[in-house]
């Protein structure tokens, strides 16, 4: 099957270079393993900008601005989708099934889970929820789509 | 839908492997095919009967449930 909307295979190397580390270093600056305090101040565009909680903003401005976060949350984003949405080696209309099945269920469970907390978590630690639930789906998505393949692959080994 | 994928195979003596080849889809396809896990599109049934040079009714079979 033709498919126009996926990269080509070998954005798949390259996504897990760039998701892998930004997951660890994700997760050990949530449980505050390592901080970026220091990381220097750099001006950036802000289209939109209220660093005391909407009691001043602005609009197009340029703000200082320790860009750690960002960097972060970018290279997180741009790895899980190069990784998420790049051909397998054979890609053919069942590791499509495959694949759209994937993505359902991740959204079920992220969804699931995000609906979960919204019900019991309060406070300042459920803005921590929603922080991790912009990248879960893709994560969730990811381990459920290679687990198949690799479920498949551990029971076509029985087979002839 | 039911199909005779497996004993077609047989016949030809090839396996899963050497049929994916042919028709150009992975092996887990052919194997999902055959476990009556996954109904293949009609390109690839299509492919299927040149292939094993039978007309598709004969390799893929209505169910009444279907």
């Amino acid at each position: 099957m033709k498919t126009k909307v996926l990269f080509p295979n070998c954005f798949k190397k390259v996504g897990w270079i760039i998701f892998i580390p930004s997951v660890i270093i994700g997760i050990l600056t949530l449980l505050n393993v390592i901080q970026f305090k220091n990381f220097k101040e750099v001006t950036v565009f802000a289209i939109f900008s209220d660093p005391h909680y909407f009691q001043k903003y602005e609009w197009f401005c340029f703000i200082k601005n320790n860009i750690s976060d960002e960097i972060l949350c970018i290279m997180n984003i741009i790895g899980a989708i190069l990784v998420a949405f790049s051909k397998e080696k054979h890609e053919d209309e069942y590791i499509a099934k495959v694949r759209l099945e994937s993505l359902v269920w991740a959204i079920y469970i992220n969804f699931g889970i995000l609906l979960f907390c919204t019900i019991f978590v309060y406070g300042t630690f459920f803005l921590n929820i929603m922080m991790i639930s912009m990248f879960s789906v893709l994560i969730i998505f990811i381990i459920r789509f290679n687990f198949i393949l690799y479920k498949l692959k551990k029971s076509l080994g029985n087979e002839k | 839908m039911k199909n005779n994928l497996r004993v077609e195979r047989a016949i030809k003596d090839i396996t899963q492997e050497e049929l994916a080849r042919h028709i150009g889809v992975t092996r887990q396809a052919i194997n999902s095919i055959e476990l009556n896990k996954y109904v293949p599109s009609t390109i690839l049934a299509l492919k299927l009967s040149k292939y094993f040079n039978k007309s598709v009714n004969e390799i893929f079979i209505l169910e009444d449930t279907d």
